[in-house]
């Protein structure tokens, strides 16, 4: 606690300097949270009678949410694109990365720079160019790629959109994955596998019984952090898919961008948008309890 | 390297060439998507697909400059990305220094609010940030109107809140300020506070201090931050699809998008060009901050 | 008995262990000793296998093991920094190696059970390593390493993390152990008070050879070289340059220009004249009765220990420490006369190596 009038003028000081990022916080992201949540409570639209004169109207919107089968069928997509790009496929090829790395082989920068790139390209180019892959019949590379293996190509996009999101989320992300992994098994000192080693350990038993249980902290993290950013994902999906076909890749973000720009239904959108933040809110108090932030 | 018994280095020797295996299947799984964009963007006859341009050709970036609006979209994602990092910066600079050097009570709250801030979809919230920026931008508007008449207009394109660039940067450095200062704030938790001290026994004051002693020594950290926040606001889809309308003001990733929407014939060539062009300052700028992804990613930036 | 004989180790072009002969016999406590560099955590892993041997035998008991897995040597290592598994209790850090060779769960505790009793941890069994302390820390390697009935256990500096205090109680913790242990033990540290204080065989090692290896008191009384000579013992041993002449039929005599003159018996006549360096400790320099004495000099620094003093005395290139002891009235700048001890000289020639006239 600052004690005398120096130390007390220097926290003025401090707070002076913060106070521009906070107004900027408040302003562009507090206080839009809190109106969607106000929004979500009234009728909102941009279109309709509701436009002219919208008023409050309690809890309908979310009634209309738990009966939607829209909504949660974006919930379901959105949790299997969670499951499947963030939790088992970035995951397990960035620990393949991530351990691979730490072989005494050859090239390693240049494998490494090209398992980082897909993270560098930006949302919509890395749409187009999976669209590139998958899209147009039998020319797609994916298609070519397959047949060449004796398999029958298919439309992937439109028989298999929401594995196919999966794959090119898990495609963007595995740096994520590598990096933090990485991170995490640099902290543990070389000298413990010399001891295992000393001790009589396989490969495999020093993998299972050392690497991976003074790993669970950092997989932890990761799950949290890459299940956050994966729920917040819009412009790859849109690029890919716009969430169809029929609301087959229709994750949480498209389905309120959806309701809010093209159906128009201001105040629905926003309850949707309520339930994102309050699942990312959750999602983010674990996160934060892990970071054991030091002040 | 640990003795091993001849069978142990017949297993060594194999996992060695398992890593080179999963390696290179990962890698080329990375890289193929890339081909079409490179390969396509100097094809005269470029298609969808994937394929060896029979002719090769610089045409299709010449056609974005001249057919298509590329410089503008360019210009205009250079100049509200470029403007909205270094506000990022300067605000994460100092705003880190204040947190990482204050105790008074609000810090553990404020980091907390910051984490949590960085887990919010933005999608969620942009209808209403739509919305108030509107409101703010209709003030603006019944302000600047009564005095400026007709160059109203062409003012607000400038500091507009909708449609305007001062608008679009402000909510960009706004999205990018939490991780920014967070990182910001970790690095200057690891510079010791000797060099401060001393340069306050020499009778700096605040002001002398951070522009003789920090700034120099926070050059790393605020590389990092800028970078990161660079790449992330560049790559941003959502938020000028949501707020930009008129056509001057399109940016790069928008003119793209539209570009592979027309309903007539699709010119891949020139799409590709565009993504490339897209591509490149995100690629390079990614390049510079390999460095500090390690740091960044488990927490923080070392000084 | 552990025997290396003419072993050799390259890291690339680069020789580090040059050609070097050891033996420890069983139940000896041998210490490893050297400046930093020298080559000993490199020899010490050596024996392990956690390093390759390029040239010679490492032979224990018998059979040479070069090309044997570390685990299967019967060797077990203490590490500088104990490498504990931090996510292990004490029980399952000690019991480890026992459950890698799916031994069953009742006996793995009652040979836990018996390890922690000699080490003193069995209140502590159940403990994550955060929670102990850097002394218990150590017991807990100690007993990873002897559940394992090694025959040899090698310590790689194994106090250097702890304060000084502890430091001491450690030392005689660790002698302990190896009486009751009966352990044949290779000790690898860079401080030598260490080495004097614990070892049954010093093996100083200096740039990747031997320099000389025996008993504390053999090094200490009869160093083979003036490197084993300064090494070992602090304050380090006094060197000043002289020329040696023969005065007459069985004696030499050494001058220096700091003014020394000393006679030193020597029947052989075999020593050779010219230059040559001159050895002595500093509690084998006495004041002398003004006048008298081997040669006079400034005092430059007085550091008074209650139990002892030690003097600088002469000039900045050629500094001579010498101990007195108790309190002595001796201030800076007083001219004081010094005798040497005639049969605690060392005489080393220009290389180093010691040169030993023979008293008649």
């Amino acid at each position: 606690m600052a004690r005398n009038s120096h130390e007390k003028r220097a926290e003025r000081q401090w707070l002076l300097i913060l106070l521009p990022s906070l107004v900027l916080l408040l302003a562009f992201v507090i206080y839009p949270a809190i109106y969607s949540i106000y929004l979500s409570f009234t009728n909102e639209a941009l279109t309709g009678a509701a436009a002219l004169r919208p008023r409050f109207v309690g809890f309908r919107n979310y009634i209309r949410l738990f009966n939607d089968a829209k909504f949660w069928n974006a919930l379901f997509v959105t949790f299997v694109f969670v499951i499947g790009s963030a939790v088992i496929g970035q995951f397990v090829l960035g620990l393949v990365s991530a351990l691979a790395l730490r072989r005494p082989i050859r090239f390693r920068r240049v494998f490494s720079s090209i398992i980082l790139l897909p993270n560098a390209a930006p949302e919509v180019v890395a749409g187009f160019m999976w669209i590139s892959m998958l899209a147009g019949g039998d020319n797609a590379t994916l298609s070519r790629i397959v047949s060449f293996f004796g398999i029958t190509p298919a439309d992937w996009l439109q028989v298999f959109p929401l594995s196919m999101i999966i794959v090119v989320n898990t495609w963007r992300g595995i740096a994520t994955a590598m990096i933090l992994l990485t991170a995490g098994l640099s902290t543990i000192p070389a000298e413990i596998y010399e001891a295992a080693r000393m001790d009589g350990a396989t490969p495999s038993q020093m993998f299972r019984r050392i690497t991976l249980p003074l790993m669970m902290p950092t997989i932890l993290l990761y799950m949290l952090i890459s299940a956050v950013s994966t729920i917040a994902v819009f412009g790859l999906v849109y690029a890919l898919t716009r969430g169809g076909p029929g609301g087959a890749t229709e994750v949480v973000s498209i389905y309120i961008y959806n309701q809010s720009f093209t159906a128009f239904q201001l105040g629905y959108g926003a309850a949707v948008a309520v339930v994102a933040l309050v699942i990312s809110l959750i999602l983010g108090v674990a996160y934060v309890r892990a970071m054991k932030v030091e002040v | 390297m640990t003795v091993v018994s001849p069978g142990e280095t017949a297993n060594k020797g194999r996992s060695d060439l398992i890593a080179y295996a999963t390696l290179s299947l990962i890698s080329i799984f990375c890289a193929v998507p890339f081909f079409w964009v490179l390969l396509a963007s100097f094809d005269g006859n470029a298609q969808l697909f994937l394929h060896w341009p029979q002719q090769w050709t610089f045409a299709n970036y010449v056609r974005v400059f001249t057919k298509e609006d590329g410089a503008k979209w360019l210009f205009n994602s250079l100049f509200v990305v470029g403007g909205a990092t270094l506000l990022v910066m300067v605000l994460a600079g100092l705003g880190g220094y204040a947190l990482s050097r204050t105790r008074a009570w609000w810090k553990l709250p404020f980091l907390y609010a910051i984490l949590l801030i960085r887990v919010l979809p933005p999608t969620a919230l942009v209808v209403p940030l739509y919305k108030f920026l509107l409101t703010l931008n209709n003030a603006e508007a019944a302000v600047l109107r009564p005095i400026f008449g007709s160059y109203a207009r062409d003012i607000m394109r400038w500091t507009g809140f909708i449609d305007g660039y001062l608008g679009l940067i402000l909510v960009l450095a706004t999205m990018q300020l939490p991780l920014a200062l967070w990182i910001m704030k970790t690095f200057f938790d690891g510079l010791p506070r000797d060099y401060e001290e001393a340069a306050l026994m020499d009778g700096a004051t605040l002001i002398q201090r951070i522009r003789r002693v920090l700034i120099p020594l926070a050059l790393p950290g605020l590389a990092a931050a800028g970078l990161f926040a660079f790449m992330s606001a560049w790559g941003d889809f959502l938020l000028p699809l949501i707020f930009l309308s008129s056509p001057e003001l399109q940016t790069l990733p928008l003119g793209l998008f539209r570009a592979f929407l027309r309903i007539n014939e699709i010119d891949y060539g020139l799409l590709t060009a565009l993504a490339f062009i897209y591509l490149l300052p995100a690629v390079v700028a990614f390049g510079f901050a390999r460095r500090f992804l390690v740091q960044t990613f488990s927490g923080g930036v070392k000084g | 008995m552990i025997n290396l004989r003419n072993v050799r180790k390259f890291y690339g072009a680069l020789e580090v262990i040059k050609g070097v002969d050891i033996t420890v016999e069983d139940g000896e406590f041998a210490v490893f000793v050297g400046p930093s560099g020298c080559g000993k955590s490199t020899l010490l892993r050596m024996i392990a296998g956690l390093e390759g041997i390029d040239e010679g035998d490492l032979i224990l008991n018998g059979k040479r093991i070069n090309d044997v897995p570390p685990d299967k040597r019967g060797i077990a290592m203490v590490f500088q920094s104990y490498a504990l598994y931090p996510h292990m209790s004490v029980a399952e850090n000690i019991g480890f190696s026992l459950s890698l060779k799916k031994v069953p769960e009742a006996e793995i505790r009652r040979q836990v059970e018996a390890v922690a009793e000699i080490l003193q941890l069995t209140d502590y069994l159940d403990r994550r390593p955060a929670a102990l302390s850097g002394g218990q820390r150590q017991r807990v390697a100690i007993g990873r390493a002897i559940i394992k009935k090694p025959a040899l256990i090698l310590f790689d500096e194994p106090l250097s993390n702890l304060d000084s205090a502890l430091r001491v109680q450690m030392r005689a913790e660790l002698q302990r152990l190896h009486r009751e242990l009966k352990a044949t033990v290779v000790y690898v540290t860079h401080d030598q008070v260490e080495a004097m204080t614990m070892a049954d065989r010093i093996v100083v090692l200096n740039k990747g050879f031997v320099a000389q290896e025996g008993a504390p008191m053999s090094l200490y009384h009869q160093p083979d070289n003036e490197f084993v000579a300064t090494f070992i013992g602090s304050p380090k041993m006094n060197v000043i340059p002289v020329t040696a002449t023969r005065a007459s039929a069985g004696t030499l005599r050494l001058a220096s220009p700091i003014g020394l003159s000393l006679d030193l018996a020597d029947a052989s006549g075999a020593v050779p004249q010219g230059e040559a360096k001159l050895g002595i400790r500093p509690e084998h320099l006495k004041i002398a009765p003004e006048g008298q004495g081997n040669f006079t000099a400034e005092v430059v620094i007085v550091e008074r220990l209650g139990v002892e003093t030690y003097m600088t005395v002469g000039s900045q290139e050629q500094p001579i420490v010498v101990r007195a002891e108790g309190d002595i009235a001796v201030r800076p700048g007083d001219r004081v006369s010094l005798t040497a001890d005639p049969v605690a000289c060392h005489l080393f020639d220009s290389a180093g190596r010691v040169i030993r006239p023979v008293a008649a």
